[in-house]
């Protein structure tokens, strides 16, 4: 005879142990099989990252990726160090090179190159070195480089059409740009109030440093030819580099003045057709494909006594704190194996650090602008880097204040050059790179 | 009657029993762990490192903290009088009913109830030296435009205007404190013939000393942070730290730079300028004026 309560019993231990089965497993799904996933960019870069996520998720259905989205640069920025400072970052996050440094001081990153030697997805040798190299801390990869930018000239077809100027060639001089950037600033109404200017540029270090590379000039002075120890700024050549640069807003004008500057930004102005080139990274390419009102392409910076230009790379890094590190590894294989890149590549935002994704159709799309995107590839041999210290942000931030006086007319080049050198001597001091 | 008095007495700690765990835990605990991280270097990635008064002394050494420090004091001698000076002008002027005071004393507390930062790019653009409502008129009567914003010499002079606008907290303190200053000593000082003037300069000032006190104070702490989101949102300090005011560098310094011992020097050099300005303008008050009570 069955005796209904003892039934009863058994089918709540069932149901129990059935559910303590579930929940475990669904908590340890969950623990072993979840990535966050931190990102900076506009709408058309999330997108490509949700798309990346999606591609991934399909590859990958045992691990479920979330995606942080932080649209400004410098919040995202705010948030990373926020985040690693409450030891609760994202699982994988994008960073630059000029910022990683601090984090890989601490120890807060998880090094990635022994994750790299085990895959059998992506090599070392798959990536442009002049990519993965400042990413190398201590000797040791800590990132994998999702993009190897650089700074390019971005320039209005339509108003070098009207002014009859002849387009940027691959090697035009420091003369030529200046005579062009001349040519294309005009006052139409004749109220002494420049209505368009030849060039946009933001005056700082950054957009500075390839100019004195190109005049045989460095940024920073090494000590036993590695570790760098103060701005080398004082050079002859770094200093007449950046007297031709300040020149072209003080002495040409052919660059708002920062009146100009604060009433409209310089992006903003090449973006409603009022500015004829404009210095920027591949970065600004998914906005500027948003321009209906005209044609535009890049072209290679303009060249001094040598051609040089400068890396803008961020890289997918790992957090230390990661609980499951092969889940993390998992993804960024994944988003900087040949598939990832596309996705990504296709945005127009990045140039992609796979040397075989770099120069497949992904990037170099000849139906999307610009029509010239060759030209991140044509000048990757000339690229440099800042040096690759853990303060190197306060240095930007320092010398970018000085520089900005001298741009707009408010101290001299010297004056700026011994500010810039005086002020950031701290932050060289016990610094490694 | 003693009985009922403890209760009475019981009954306002209960009431006040919250707000000290909060204000405690929320406010005192952690202002005392940033007072003793400013004699430490701590980036939060690592433990804090006990260094003495170096921070200070860098601090003291650092042109940029004395151009803050300037910039806030220049900014507070401006902008509180100003401010309180507004919000009396207002009270008195929306004091007796009209027709539509209503709406306007309303109009006149708007500005205050507008989200900073919002509030902050409205002012962004009414001072662009280029496009500006502000310089688009002076353009238009033949004046000259200064650069706002734009130029050292002039960029700190918007935030006082700026901050002239959200004054709708004291004018409504104000308001009421002129509702109930009593009638009589009014009707006393019209018998003895005191005129307008008069009967403001020697009455309604001095009965209103002490609430124009406690708004003094009030401000001078409140405006010292004030200056926070629209320096953070229109200049970033810019240009070239003229419109660099402490709370900007101290959230520079913790947040941005992740100097969280420089950054919280900075906050206790804030308390301290704020307490040392009170205690002076207290020192002013104290001997002056008289209450209703009187």
């Amino acid at each position: 005879m069955r005796n209904p309560p003892s039934r009863l019993i058994r089918s709540l231990l069932a149901a129990a142990l059935a559910l303590v089965t579930l929940t475990g497993g669904v908590a340890a799904q969950a623990d072993s099989g979840s990535v966050s996933f931190m990102v900076f960019g506009d709408p058309a870069e999330l997108a490509a990252y949700r798309e990346l996520v999606e591609a991934f998720e399909q590859e990958h259905p045992d691990i479920a990726v979330e995606l942080i989205h932080i649209p400004s640069m410098s919040d995202y920025r705010l948030r990373l160090g926020a985040d690693f400072a409450a030891g609760d970052p994202a699982d994988v996050v994008l960073i630059n090179y000029r910022r990683y440094a601090p984090f890989a001081k601490k120890g807060v990153l998880e090094p990635l190159a022994p994750y790299l030697r085990r895959s059998d997805v992506i090599s070392d040798n798959d990536f442009f070195p002049v990519a993965t190299d400042p990413f190398r801390w201590r000797g040791q990869l800590m990132c994998i480089p999702q993009n190897i930018s650089s700074l390019v000239v971005y320039y209005n077809r339509g108003l070098f059409d009207a002014a009859g100027v002849a387009y940027p060639s691959d090697d035009w001089s420091w003369d030529e740009f200046l005579e062009t950037a001349l040519a294309l600033t005009a006052d139409p109404d004749g109220d002494g109030m420049t209505d368009q200017h030849g060039l946009g540029v933001d005056p700082s270090i950054f957009r500075l440093a390839p100019f004195i590379w190109q005049n045989g000039g460095e940024l920073a002075v090494l000590e036993s030819g590695l570790r760098p120890i103060r701005l080398a700024l004082d050079s002859r050549a770094a200093r007449e580099a950046t007297e031709w640069f300040v020149a072209l807003q003080t002495e040409h004008g052919v660059a708002p003045d920062a009146l100009a500057e604060m009433a409209e930004g310089s992006e903003s102005r090449f973006l409603n057709g009022r500015t004829a080139m404009f210095l920027n990274s591949r970065r600004g390419v998914p906005t500027a494909r948003r321009i209906d009102g005209f044609e535009w392409d890049v072209a290679a910076l303009p060249t001094g006594v040598q051609q040089a230009g400068i890396l803008h790379s961020d890289a997918y890094c790992m957090a230390a704190a990661t609980e499951d590190k092969d889940a993390a590894w998992a993804f960024i294989e994944f988003a900087n194996s040949p598939v990832g890149q596309a996705i990504v590549a296709r945005t127009g935002r990045t140039v992609p650090s796979l040397i075989e994704v770099a120069s497949s159709e992904a990037f170099l799309d000849p139906g999307a602008a610009p029509a010239n995107s060759g030209v991140w590839l044509d000048t990757l041999d000339t690229l440099r880097t800042v040096p690759v210290i853990a303060a190197w942000v306060d240095v930007e931030e320092l010398t970018g204040d000085e520089l900005r006086r001298a741009f707009y007319g408010q101290a001299s080049v010297d004056e700026a050059i011994d500010a810039m050198i005086t002020r950031t001597l701290p932050f060289f001091a016990g610094e490694e790179s | 009657m003693r009985r009922f008095s403890l209760s009475w007495q019981a009954g306002l700690w209960a009431m006040l029993l919250p707000y000290l765990v909060g204000t405690l835990l929320l406010v005192g605990l952690p202002a005392l762990m940033s007072a003793i991280l400013a004699f430490t270097t701590y980036d939060a990635l690592t433990p804090p490192v006990f260094v003495g008064f170096a921070n200070f002394r860098l601090l003291a050494a650092d042109p940029i903290v004395t151009t803050a420090i300037g910039n806030s004091l220049v900014f507070i001698l401006l902008a509180v009088p100003l401010r309180i000076l507004g919000a009396l002008g207002l009270a008195l002027l929306l004091l007796r009913p009209r027709r539509g005071v209503s709406g306007y004393r309303a109009a006149a507390y708007v500005p205050t109830v507008i989200p900073d930062v919002a509030f902050a790019l409205i002012w962004l653009w009414i001072f662009n030296p280029l496009f500006g409502p502000v310089n688009v008129a002076l353009g238009a009567l033949g004046l000259p435009q200064p650069g706002w914003l734009a130029d050292a010499e002039t960029a700190r002079y918007p935030f006082v205007v700026m901050s002239v606008f959200q004054i709708g907290e004291g004018f409504v303190v104000l308001l009421a404190a002129l509702r109930g200053l009593p009638r009589e000593y009014f009707d006393a000082g019209a018998v003895d013939g005191a005129g307008r003037w008069g009967s403001f300069r020697y009455l309604t000032l001095p009965l209103l000393l002490p609430w124009l006190a406690l708004l003094t104070f009030r401000d001078i702490i409140l405006t010292f942070q004030w200056t926070f989101t629209p320096s953070f949102v229109m200049t970033g300090g810019d240009p070239y730290y003229a419109t660099m005011f402490l709370p900007l560098l101290t959230y520079e310094e913790a947040f941005d730079r992740f100097r969280f011992g420089a950054g919280s020097a900075l906050m206790l050099i804030t308390f301290l300028l704020s307490a040392a300005i009170i205690g002076g303008i207290y020192l002013l008050f104290r001997r002056r004026g008289y209450t209703a009570d009187v």
